[in-house]
């Protein structure tokens, strides 16, 4: 199972302990919304290849 | 090739990220269903509303309970919306059993 | 198969809607959960307390990781790492709203 991390925010301790605790003995990747300029095709494509995506706040 | 992408939003402060993710999905031939809901509702007065409305293979609908306890009148219509698209949260069900991908804003 | 759907609060405005909205996937014939995050709601009102129940019916719950919330409005106590070990049997993951 692949998973996708989105992260709309700097993830504060309780939501690392969430993706840690999720991902354990997963396939993941993350993207940071969190910025400037996001590449918004590339986070479409990984959005396509993930099995869940999860945008975290 | 491109899948259906469902997005659902509750977050008032997203909306520059609804336009752009949805636009780049449609540039890949993507279907896209965006479903406003709770304080998302809000962004129903946003310039950039009645533009993610016309965007071709994009369905946009809202929940009147939301809109209503929002503090609007669900009897005035967003612009870009029609009233059979102020609805229920069965819009959120079908984005999760008729999209192939989902997303929260 | 029906699908697990869990929705997580970290402000306590959205707390309430995000059991609506979890209520209205339950009617839809989804397993709906939410978790209300570091966040204290005061007694709900009738009309949420009835949400709840319904959640309950339809074989969702509600959880939280504060105490004033369980003993307040009588909401299941979940620590993070059961949560997140919660979070593994979902299908869709809701963060719902703003963050705290």
């Amino acid at each position: 199972m692949k998973i996708l991390h989105v992260y709309r925010s700097a993830p504060d301790a309780t939501t690392k302990k969430l993706v840690e605790i999720v991902s354990e003995g997963r396939e993941t990747e993350s993207f940071d919304l969190n910025v400037v300029s996001p590449d918004y095709s590339k986070l479409v494509d990984m959005i396509f290849a993930a099995d869940q995506t999860i945008c975290w706040w | 090739m491109a899948k259906s992408l469902g997005i659902f939003v509750s977050n008032p402060n997203q909306m520059r990220h609804v336009m752009g993710v949805t636009k780049a999905a449609v540039a890949k031939g993507s279907k896209v269903k965006v479903f406003f809901s709770w304080w998302g509702t809000k962004l129903t007065t946003t310039p950039e509303f009645p533009e993610l409305c016309a965007i071709p293979n994009v369905d946009v609908s809202i929940c009147a309970d939301s809109y209503k306890q929002a503090g609007f009148d669900v009897n005035v219509v967003p612009k870009g919306l029609t009233p059979d698209k102020m609805a229920t949260q069965a819009q959120h069900g079908a984005i999760i059993e008729d999209y192939e991908c989902y997303l929260t804003l | 198969m029906s699908r697990k759907v869990c929705f997580i609060s970290r402000h306590p405005d959205y707390v309430h809607d995000a059991m609506r909205s979890a209520l209205g996937l339950a009617v839809e014939n989804m397993y709906a959960y939410c978790t209300v995050l570091d966040a204290t709601v005061p007694v709900f009102s009738d009309y949420h307390r009835e949400n709840l129940e319904w959640i309950r019916d339809m074989e969702g719950e509600v959880y939280s990781n504060m105490d004033a919330n369980v003993e307040t409005n009588e909401l299941v106590k979940i620590s993070i790492e059961e949560l997140g070990q919660k979070l593994r049997e979902m299908d869709i993951i809701v963060p719902y709203g703003i963050p705290s």
